[in-house]
């Protein structure tokens, strides 16, 4: 086997534009998932009962089967149900959409760990149920879910290379062309990985970065 | 949606279970080896559990099968694309138990281990006989999740040619335009597959309860 | 008593045993000899050391200075050719340590095993017996501990007095010279306590070798033939009972023998 990475650095402006498209994916496909994930927890824990048994559906049905399946219903079942879209905003609905699912359980649980007993005060002094939650329940939740928020955002860094399969131009999807044109898969396929390597410990090392600047304002519940 | 179709769909549902069960199973082993290799006193056993965890887990599971279905030919193992699918979710697997079970292991109380070496163990048979029984309990409520997870990332197995369920809804929707369905019906085996992993993670908890209730 | 050097006529010979945890120094040079057969009981406030003492005897703390002798022989650290001192192997480590048996205040019985379970592990594994006379050993031990009819239950299944009754018949199975207590029944609810009490008076008339940090006071007045008072790492006072908690009293033991009143110490006023 010759190592030969000199095919790779040729296509240096492409790789940087999937490498732009692949951050773009990942960091609007969160934001969004975050967004949304946390209105889907609102509207479990506060909506009309048939709203609650469509979200807690959804939930169920996106964390129980594969994120490829999901694309593939978006992707190629959706122009049956008049949504056609192209790869990119498919994939990047795809994200959204499938971390959202997985936000929403984080928000649960963050709101469930907020003492029941600061919410009670809230409600004593007259906050209305938006103020607590925005300016009770949020905050506190904020560090109880940073961990677990942090891990999510990574795992959908590394969904992102599924959309390649739905030919979304991102880094996996140039990474295998080049591959297979140069005959240089195994050494494309190395690169990739070790790059998505890199961006996962990276993006770990800001999580914790950003988690002890935060837990300065903790306040001790137990 | 025919029967035929449905039936086809099972079918390959079944080669799903069978290719995760086999990767859970080897993933565990591998698993455990690991997280003692991560917990060894010796810095390079310990430099080298690390790494590993941080490989497979910091890198997507598409590029770990690519990189191993196309890297093992080339270093002349010829093995069917089935084998090359479970070795590379074996492997992932495995940095997701060991780390786990690293938990796990650190979590046992140090009292059960002290009463250990007065009676006589070595460190060896207080790993095995001692440790890995109470981290496994421990941990078994993760180990349901890993499997699940196992079962979902199988999917992507479809890419190096294996004709698993996604590859088989995939394969019928081209040939019956009918993709809404098939994936559909997909789906629906997939959640039917986890619920019974699910339910079955929940009794083996309760089995291995030692008396607790 | 002591001569400076450790004796190694006695069961456990412990000489100039010092412990360092961090900047705090928790046992000063510590002397103490406890001849085979014999009953002693280590006595003292919260904090004084004695369950760190009975650690180091174990090894399951290790002394940041002086020596411990098990039957004559070095445990954990030894001298090399030069009389300095050298941390030995952890095969001779695990040698002279098999002539002990502790016993701990949590228990440490193993979850996921039986009480049988429990017994006999050490005799399958590190004795390497076969099972059916492991078991058969085990069953005997649980026997006199009064718990063959619980040979099959996990250690959840039983009260916390069953529990350190299965933990002492574990650590008797390997048939050990010497067995360690450390507060064996300070996790106990009181009525527990008895029972396991009753075991270690059994054990003390059989003869063996028995080394028993408590705060059973009416226990060590009437079964140990020696008494150890430590008191902030210092060994205060030793002697047989009469001697320690006969009147004239060392002041310091007054004072802690009154806060243990209530404590079956009344028997002693």
């Amino acid at each position: 086997m010759i190592i030969d990475f000199t095919h790779i650095i040729e296509q240096l402006p492409e790789l940087v534009r999937s490498i732009g498209v692949t951050c773009m994916i990942w960091l609007v496909g969160t934001l969004g998932a975050v967004v949304l994930g946390f209105f889907v927890t609102l509207g479990l824990r506060f909506g009309p009962w048939g709203l609650r048994w469509l979200l807690s559906t959804y939930v169920e049905v996106i964390r129980g089967t594969p994120f490829l399946i999901q694309l593939f219903l978006l992707y190629y079942g959706g122009p049956f149900i008049g949504i056609a879209l192209d790869p990119m905003p498919a994939g990047l609905l795809g994200v959204t959409v499938y971390g959202a699912a997985y936000f929403s359980e984080i928000f649960r649980a963050g709101f469930e760990a907020v003492p029941g007993g600061h919410v009670e005060a809230a409600q004593c002094l007259g906050l209305t149920r938006a103020q607590i939650i925005w300016r009770i329940q949020v905050p506190e939740m904020t560090m109880l879910v940073l961990p677990p928020a942090i891990n999510m955002t990574v795992i959908l860094l590394k969904e992102t290379a599924v959309l390649s399969i739905i030919t979304v131009p991102e880094l996996t999807f140039l990474m295998q062309a080049i591959g297979s044109q140069q005959y240089a898969f195994v050494e494309a396929m190395a690169v990739l990985a070790c790059f998505y390597w890199a961006m996962v410990s990276l993006a770990g090392r800001i999580g914790n970065f950003a988690e002890k600047r935060l837990s300065k304002y903790t306040f001790s519940h137990t | 949606m025919s029967w035929k179709l449905f039936a086809l769909l099972v079918q390959a549902c079944g080669l799903t279970i069978a290719i995760s069960a086999i990767s859970i199973v080897i993933g565990l082993l591998i698993g455990i080896g690991v997280s003692g290799a991560m917990l060894s006193r010796n810095r390079a056993v310990s430099w080298c559990g690390r790494t590993f965890v941080s490989f497979f887990r910091g890198s997507p599971l598409l590029v770990q099968l690519l990189l191993i279905y196309n890297l093992l030919p080339v270093l002349g193992l010829n093995v069917p694309s089935l084998v090359a699918a479970v070795v590379g979710l074996s492997l992932c697997d495995a940095a997701y138990q060991a780390e786990n079970m690293r938990g796990g292991l650190t979590s046992v109380p140090r009292g059960l281990l002290e009463a250990a070496d007065m009676l006589g163990l070595s460190p060896r048979q207080q790993f095995w006989r001692i440790k890995v029984p109470i981290a496994l309990r421990l941990t078994l409520p993760a180990l349901t999740s890993e499997a699940i997870m196992i079962v979902k990332a199988s999917s992507l197995v479809s890419v190096v040619g294996v004709v698993e369920l996604t590859r088989m809804a995939q394969d019928l929707a081209a040939s019956t335009f009918r993709p809404l369905e098939l994936f559909a019906a997909a789906g629906l085996l997939y959640l039917i597959t986890n619920w019974t992993l699910s339910r079955l993670g929940r009794r083996l908890e309760r089995s291995f309860s030692w008396g607790i209730r | 008593m002591s001569s400076v050097n450790p004796s190694p006529d006695c069961a456990i010979s412990v000489r100039g045993v010092s412990k360092r945890f961090g900047q705090t120094e928790v046992l000063h040079g510590i002397d103490l000899d406890i001849a085979h057969g014999q009953v002693t009981c280590v006595i003292g406030p919260s904090g004084s050391g004695k369950s760190t003492l009975l650690r180091c005897m174990a090894f399951l703390e290790e002394a940041t200075a002086g020596t411990i002798l098990i039957n004559g022989e070095p445990l954990g650290f030894g001298q090399d050719a030069n009389g300095q001192r050298v941390r030995l192997s952890p095969q001779r480590i695990r040698e002279v340590r098999s002539h002990i048996g502790m016993c701990f205040q949590q228990f440490n019985l193993w979850p996921h095993m039986t009480a049988l379970g429990n017994v006999s592990e050490a005799l399958k594994t590190a004795r390497g017996l076969p099972k059916a006379q492991a078991e058969e050993r085990a069953m005997a031990q649980l026997r006199k501990v009064g718990l063959e009819d619980r040979a099959g239950h996990y250690p959840s299944q039983l009260s916390g007095g069953q529990q350190q009754r299965v933990a002492i018949a574990r650590a008797l199975a390997c048939e050990p010279k010497i067995m360690l207590f450390d507060e064996p029944t300070s996790s106990l609810d009181p009525e527990l306590t008895g029972e396991v009490l009753k075991v270690m008076r059994d054990l003390a008339a059989d003869g063996i070798t028995m080394v028993v940090v408590s705060h059973e006071i009416g226990f060590a007045a009437s079964v140990a033939h020696r008494i150890t008072f430590l008191d902030q790492g210092r060994l205060l006072l030793q002697g047989t009972p009469g001697e320690v908690f006969g009147k004239p009293r060392h002041p310091r033991l007054d004072q802690f023998l009154d806060t243990y009143l209530d404590r079956g110490a009344a028997m002693l006023v």
